[in-house]
C-alpha cells in the first residue's frame, strides 16, 4: 500500500464554484422549461405560470446562463485560458487513460491508470463538449428570441433544431457528469469539492491527478 | 351552401405550433394571437386568409382548409356532374417545384394533361377570364376618369382613384378595416369568379349542358380564393360561380396521390373557351401585372390608338409601393394628354397610408393596384413551400 498523504488541496476557488452553481441552476431551469416546450408538457409550463411565462423564464435564465460564465471568464481570464489550454492538450497519458476509460467502466479492465493533469482525459473531453454546446445553444437561442421577426423561416427552424438537439446532448453529458462526480464510488469525492468547500483530499488528488499533484508539490 | 370557410376562416394554426412567434411578424393584419412560448391562434375576424403565415411557418404548423376530399373528389366521382377546372397563371410556373423542377419552369402543358388524368371533363385556363377582368376593370377606370372630367353620361361611375379588386385578401382587408374605401374598389369580379360565372352561363350554353350539373373548380396560388369562392354574393347565374378551389400544393398532392408521373407526361393543350388569350393576362399573377394590363386597355380605348409600346416598365419591380405617371392622349378631349397617375402596392401592410390619403382627399392617384402577397400571386399562400431556402 502506498504511503498515506495527508491534507487537502484547493481545487476550485469561490468564484469558480459560484459560477458552477449559477450555471448548474440555470441549466436545470433551462432544461426543464425547454423539455416542456418541445414535448408540450403542460405540467412543466404550469409550474412557471403557463407557457408564455415559462418562455419568459427560459429566456431570462438564458441571459444568466450566458452572462454568468462570461463574467467569470472576464474576471478570471488567465485561469480560463489555462483551463482551455489544459482541456485542449491531449498527451500520450490521456490517450492511454481513454483506452481504459480511467477504470470507470466495469467491463474495461484498468490495472494501471496513467497519471493525469488537473482534469483527466474524460473531463477534458466533457469540458470541450460543454463549452461547444453552450456556445451553440447561446448563438442559436438569442436569434430565436430577439430576431425571430427578421430571420427566414428556414434559418429559424435550423436554429430551433440545433438548439434542441444540442440541449439534449448537453443534458445527457451533464447527467453522466453528475453520475461520475456525485454517485460513482471512485470519483464522488469530487462532488464536495465543486459544490461545497472547493477542497479535495490530497491523497485522492495524488492518485487521480498525479501530474497536477506533482506540479503543486514542485511549486511548494 | 357550406358556410364553414366563411365562419371559421381558411387558415388555422395546428397543435404542432412551436410557439416561435415568427408568424405574428408575417401577418399583415395582426390576426395571429399568442405570445412567444404560447401556442398561437388566428382571430378569424381579422384574418384575410392570405396564407402568408402558412408558407412562412418554420414548422409547417399552419394549415389551410381543404376542399379536395369533401368537394372536388366527390364531384369527380359523381357521374352526373360535369367538372370543369381553371388554373391561374401563377400556378403553371410553380407546380413543377413540387416535382423537382426548377422554380419558374412553365409546366402548363403537363398540368393540363395531369388534370385530364385526374378526371376533369374540361380543362380551361384562367387567362381567358383574366382578359375579361382587364377589360372590365380598364373600362371601369375609363368611366371613372370621364366622370371626374365631367364628361356627360358618366355621372354614375364611381370615384377616383380606382383600386383593383382581384385580390380577395386585399378586398377583405378593405372591408374589415376601411369600409369607407369600398366605393373606390373596382366592381369587377376577380378572374376566378368571372370564369366561374361564365362557366355556369356561356359555357353551359355552348356545351348544351344544364348549368346545375356543371361543377366549377379552380386551381389557385392563393388560399384566400377559397374564401372568395364561398362568398354568398357570387351566385350571379343562380348557381355558385366557383364550387371549389384547390391550391397549387393541393393539385400537386392530388397528382402524387393518383400516382401520375408528372414530369414524363406528354404535353397537352387547354380546352378552348373562345380563342386565345392575351399576354396581359399572363402577367396578372405578378405585382404590377393587373395595373399594367388594365393600363394597356385604358390607353388603347382612351387614345383610340393601337398601343405601340406595350411595356410599362415604370410599374414593374418589387418595391412594396411603386408609382408612375403614364401620359395618355385622350381622344374624347381632342387628343389632349392626360397624365394617369398610378400606384402599385404589394403587401396590404403598406396600403393603410395610401387609403388614408384617399379618404382625406390628399391622393393624386387615379388607379391603385393592391396585392396582398409579396411580389403578387406568384408568392401566394397556396404555392409550393420551399423550406430549403435561407
Amino acid at each position: 500500500m502506498s504511503e498515506e498523504i495527508k491534507g487537502k488541496i484547493l481545487k476550485h476557488d469561490t468564484q469558480t464554484r459560484t459560477m458552477h452553481w449559477i450555471h448548474l441552476l440555470a441549466f436545470i431551469i433551462l432544461g426543464l422549461t425547454g423539455i416542456g416546450f418541445y414535448w408540450d408538457i403542460a405540467g412543466i409550463a404550469n409550474i412557471f405560470g403557463g407557457p408564455a411565462n415559462a418562455s419568459l423564464v427560459h429566456r431570462w435564465t438564458g441571459v444568466i446562463f450566458t452572462l454568468g460564465p462570461t463574467l467569470y471568464i472576464l474576471l478570471n481570464f488567465d485561469r480560463f485560458s489555462r483551463f482551455v489550454d489544459t482541456i485542449s492538450t491531449f498527451t500520450r497519458n490521456d490517450f492511454a487513460w481513454l483506452k481504459t476509460m480511467g477504470g470507470y467502466v466495469p467491463f474495461i479492465k484498468a490495472e494501471h491508470t496513467p497519471p493525469q493533469e488537473k482534469y483527466n482525459a474524460g473531463q477534458k473531453i466533457l469540458g470541450g463538449l460543454i463549452i461547444a454546446g453552450c456556445l451553440l445553444i447561446i448563438i442559436t437561442g438569442f436569434p430565436m428570441w430577439l430576431w425571430r421577426d427578421m430571420l427566414s423561416s428556414a434559418f429559424l427552424a435550423l436554429c430551433y433544431n440545433i438548439h434542441f438537439w444540442t440541449a439534449m446532448i448537453m443534458i445527457l453529458l451533464v447527467a453522466g457528469h453528475f453520475f461520475l462526480a456525485a454517485i460513482h464510488p471512485k470519483s464522488r469525492v469530487e462532488f464536495a469539492s465543486m459544490m461545497l468547500d472547493g477542497y479535495v483530499d490530497a491523497q485522492v488528488t495524488a492518485h487521480h491527478n498525479a501530474k497536477w499533484f506533482t506540479q503543486l508539490q514542485k511549486i511548494e | 351552401m357550406s358556410t364553414a370557410v366563411l365562419n371559421n376562416g381558411v387558415i388555422h394554426v395546428s397543435d404542432q405550433c412551436k410557439a416561435c412567434d415568427h408568424c405574428t411578424s408575417i401577418c399583415p393584419t395582426g390576426a395571429i394571437q399568442g405570445r412567444l412560448g404560447e401556442k398561437h391562434h388566428i382571430e378569424i375576424r381579422k384574418c384575410i386568409n392570405c396564407g402568408q403565415c402558412l408558407i412562412n411557418c418554420p414548422f409547417g404548423a399552419i394549415d389551410d382548409f381543404s376542399m379536395v376530399n369533401e368537394r372536388i373528389r366527390k364531384a369527380l366521382d359523381n357521374p352526373h356532374q360535369f367538372v370543369v377546372v381553371q388554373e391561374a397563371p401563377a400556378v403553371r410556373v410553380a407546380l413543377g417545384e413540387e416535382f423537382g423542377l426548377a422554380p419558374g419552369t412553365n409546366v402548363k402543358n403537363k398540368m393540363y394533361a395531369a388534370l385530364r388524368k385526374l378526371g376533369f371533363d374540361k380543362v380551361y385556363d384562367t387567362e381567358f377570364a383574366a382578359d375579361l377582368t382587364i377589360t372590365e376593370e380598364g373600362t371601369e377606370l375609363i368611366h371613372r376618369v370621364f366622370n371626374a372630367l365631367g364628361v356627360p353620361g358618366f355621372e354614375h361611375a364611381g370615384p377616383l382613384p380606382q383600386f383593383t379588386s382581384c385580390c380577395p385578401a386585399w378586398v377583405k382587408y378593405a372591408e374589415d378595416n376601411y369600409p369607407q374605401i369600398l366605393p373606390h374598389i373596382s366592381t369587377a369580379k376577380s378572374p376566378q369568379q368571372m370564369f366561374g360565372a361564365v362557366s355556369k352561363t356561356y359555357l353551359a350554353e355552348k356545351l348544351s349542358l344544364d348549368p346545375g350539373t356543371i361543377y366549377s373548380v379552380s386551381v389557385m396560388p392563393c388560399t384566400a380564393k377559397k374564401y372568395e369562392c364561398d362568398r354568398p354574393e357570387f351566385i350571379a347565374s343562380g348557381y355558385k360561380d366557383v364550387d371549389a378551389v384547390m391550391t397549387t400544393r393541393e393539385l400537386a398532392q392530388m397528382i402524387k396521390t393518383a400516382g401520375i408521373d408528372f414530369v414524363n407526361l406528354p404535353d397537352e393543350r387547354a380546352d378552348q373557351f373562345i380563342g386565345s388569350s392575351t399576354g396581359a393576362a399572363t402577367i396578372f399573377g405578378v405585382t404590377g401585372g393587373v395595373m399594367e394590363a388594365a393600363l394597356r386597355t385604358a390607353y388603347e380605348v382612351l387614345s383610340g390608338e393601337a398601343l405601340g409600346k406595350v411595356d410599362f416598365q415604370a410599374v414593374r419591380g418589387l418595391d412594396p409601393v411603386r408609382e408612375a405617371v403614364v401620359e395618355v392622349p385622350v381622344k374624347a378631349l381632342g387628343g389632349k394628354t392626360l397624365p394617369v397617375s398610378v400606384c402599385i402596392v404589394t403587401g396590404t401592410r403598406y396600403v393603410a397610408p395610401i387609403i388614408e390619403d384617399v379618404l382625406a382627399d390628399r391622393s393624386n392617384y387615379h388607379f391603385i393596384e393592391v396585392m396582398n402577397c409579396p411580389g403578387g400571386c406568384i408568392n401566394g399562400g397556396g404555392q409550393p413551400i420551399r423550406r430549403d431556402t435561407y
